[in-house]
């Protein structure tokens, strides 16, 4: 329990054999590879977006020239930043609540064994396995405003109009069809999660509960949900941070940030700020903003859950 | 009559019981369809002739199927080539860009060398934060959580840079390399819980007996933890698999992966849905084979180990 970093290896038994092994008694070698590939592909690339957010990049001459804190003045001034931020904070809000209540739903009902449930939860894990861009092309398929399926049976339902589309139209419905699949893919995620944590809870408390006369509602309020905090609050956090930032490949084939700039997330304003615009300074800019807001929920989060790792 | 009474109140009990099963079935099975539609959907084009793939009202029957965008996809036989064998002349033309097996094998082997990397990398790591008293540990945690909250969009154009310069674009040693980096973070804190799931007890019995710290790693902690090692590999294989921006910014005609390949079928001129399709369903089947194997890994994984506060 107190072994400490500098050990007591060598007082114990200075036998051959040990002296042999003795460097793994102390944490370093067996962080130092993860650590340094981790420094090597975030730190470093962390500090050469803040480095590079001082310049501005001259399609011209080809070369970086100082910029000072131009790029990070335009941050605050530039209107399309602030319409992604929202966008992007929308399309996070809704997926993650529409997830989170659909997978609990999910997990509940698979927790009380239905007939048939192992070949549900293994049915449940295929929309994971299929690469996102894929998935994004999928339902491009299927929201094609005239050929496609749902779009066909929206229509019918009369959810939508041909006018107003998945895709196209004035965009009305485009957060929709963007949402589609990341529901479509990750509510399984959050199910399985969440359904493997139902199925670690201890028995006695509930068992108790019921003699103490405390209905279905009460146990799920008072027993389920705190105990499941833990695991609750990891998800979101894995969630969140794939809606905000990896939202990109279905913006970028399903919609272009479109119509107009209405599903213009974060991350596909900073890929065309970096690579159709070839404004590199403004695009590290806007890298570390999207970072810095995750960094600060994550800690935030934890801190409010007392999550301890 | 007070038999009579208790037949009727076992009848109903039975009843209600019944009808509460067979609605959770129900209700399964329409949360089954929803995730296997779209799946079903895509196998289905995949099979349709050209004009029955872009049809209105949708096609589900009634088609003659085919296998040619198979053999475009998988075999390197053009449609002109696939006819003219039907008519008993042969020539040399292939699928060209159709042609995705290349695609398929880069992303194979970028994602499984990776998932090796991590899964070996990540227990090492998981096993130093789990068994050493290391100051501030709860920093060091929270850093490797927060090297997964960097946006790839962000890291991209860094990244891109430092590949130029040591010679890695367009290579596959490239992919994994940031692969590894892309998935370390989930794959140490899963570790870094099973670990702690397992009594130190157990290694300090082995150090007693005159093991070095390496062989209580080995031999004796790493045997409880198997799952664990499956769960790491899982994800980081589905996630390797599945990643595209990093592919799309550092791959080239020699390491192009499958999910960046797919979004070339989409082309100035129209999307080939066939070719789409056919290789989207082929996608699916490593990845699928992979998790019905170790399922119960995975739904233990994704909660990391047995998370507790």
């Amino acid at each position: 329990m107190s072994r400490t970093v500098t050990g007591q290896h060598s007082s114990d038994k200075p036998s051959q054999l040990k002296k042999a092994g003795a460097i793994w008694d102390g944490p370093t070698p067996w962080l130092v590879l993860a650590v340094l590939w981790l420094a090597v592909f975030s730190i470093f690339p962390f500090l050469f977006a803040v480095y590079r957010s001082f310049f501005t990049f001259s399609t011209q001459s080809g070369t970086f020239v100082p910029a000072g804190l131009e790029n990070w003045v335009r941050l605050f001034e530039d209107p399309r930043v602030w319409n992604a931020l929202a966008v992007t904070l929308k399309y996070v809000s809704l997926g993650l609540g529409i997830e989170l209540v659909l997978g609990f739903g999910i997990a509940l009902l698979y927790n009380q064994d239905p007939f048939g449930v192992s070949f549900f939860r293994t049915a449940m894990v295929l929309p994971m396995v299929v690469p996102p861009a894929v998935v994004a092309l999928m339902f491009q398929l299927m929201e094609h405003d005239s050929f496609g399926v749902l779009s066909y049976y929206a229509y019918k339902l009369r959810l939508l109009t041909p006018q107003e589309p998945f895709l196209g139209g004035e965009g009305k419905h485009a957060m929709t069809a963007i949402l589609l699949p990341d529901i479509w893919q990750w509510t399984p995620f959050m199910a399985l999660i969440i359904l493997a944590g139902l199925r670690s809870l201890p028995r006695d408390p509930f068992d108790a509960a019921k003699v103490d006369g405390a209905n279905a509602w009460q146990r799920f309020r008072y027993l389920t949900l705190p105990m499941l905090r833990p695991i609750i609050v990891i998800a979101v956090l894995f969630r969140v941070i794939d809606l905000f930032s990896k939202s990109f490949d279905y913006v970028y084939i399903l919609t272009a940030g479109g119509p107009g700039r209405r599903t213009e997330v974060l991350s596909y304003y900073d890929w065309l700020t970096t690579f159709q615009y070839t404004n590199w300074g403004y695009g590290a800019v806007l890298g570390v903003f999207m970072l810095v807001i995750l960094v600060i929920f994550g800690n935030v989060l934890i801190r409010v859950f007392r999550l301890r790792w | 009559m007070a038999s009579a009474a208790y037949k009727n109140g076992v009848n109903a009990i039975r009843k209600r019981f019944r009808l509460g099963h067979v609605l959770m079935f129900l209700v399964s099975c329409i949360a089954t369809i929803f995730f296997l539609f779209p799946i079903f959907w895509w196998f289905l084009s995949s099979l349709k002739p050209f004009g029955k793939i872009f049809h209105s009202p949708p096609v589900y029957t009634g088609f003659e199927p085919t296998l040619s965008w198979y053999r475009t996809v998988l075999l390197n036989e053009s449609y002109v080539t696939q006819e003219i064998q039907s008519t008993g002349a042969v020539t040399g033309e292939g699928g060209g860009s159709y042609y995705s097996v290349p695609f398929l094998m880069n992303s194979i082997i970028a994602a499984l060398v990776s998932t090796l990397i991590v899964t070996v990398l990540a227990a090492m790591a998981g096993y130093g934060l789990s068994r050493f008293n290391i100051r501030g540990k709860v920093h060091i945690v929270f850093w490797i959580l927060s090297t997964r909250m960097m946006p790839p969009v962000a890291v991209a154009v860094p990244l891109y840079l430092m590949y130029q310069s040591a010679g890695l674009l367009d290579s596959r040693l490239g992919l994994i390399l940031i692969y590894v980096a892309m998935n370390l973070p989930l794959g140490v804190l899963l570790m870094k819980s099973f670990f702690d799931d397992i009594p130190r007890d157990f290694d300090d019995a082995a150090l007693v007996d005159g093991a070095t710290r390496f062989q209580a790693f080995r031999m004796v902690a790493l045997r409880y933890v198997w799952s664990g090692l499956a769960a790491t590999a899982i994800l980081a294989f589905i996630f390797a698999w599945n990643e595209f921006l990093f592919a799309l910014v550092l791959s080239g005609d020699h390491s192009r992966t499958m999910p960046v390949a797919a979004s070339t079928f989409v082309t100035s001129y129209g999307t080939e849905w066939g070719y789409l399709a056919a290789l989207g369903s082929t996608a699916m089947i490593p990845t699928l084979l992979f998790i019905l194997f170790v399922q119960r890994h995975l739904v233990r994984g994704l909660t990391l180990g047995g998370l507790r506060e």
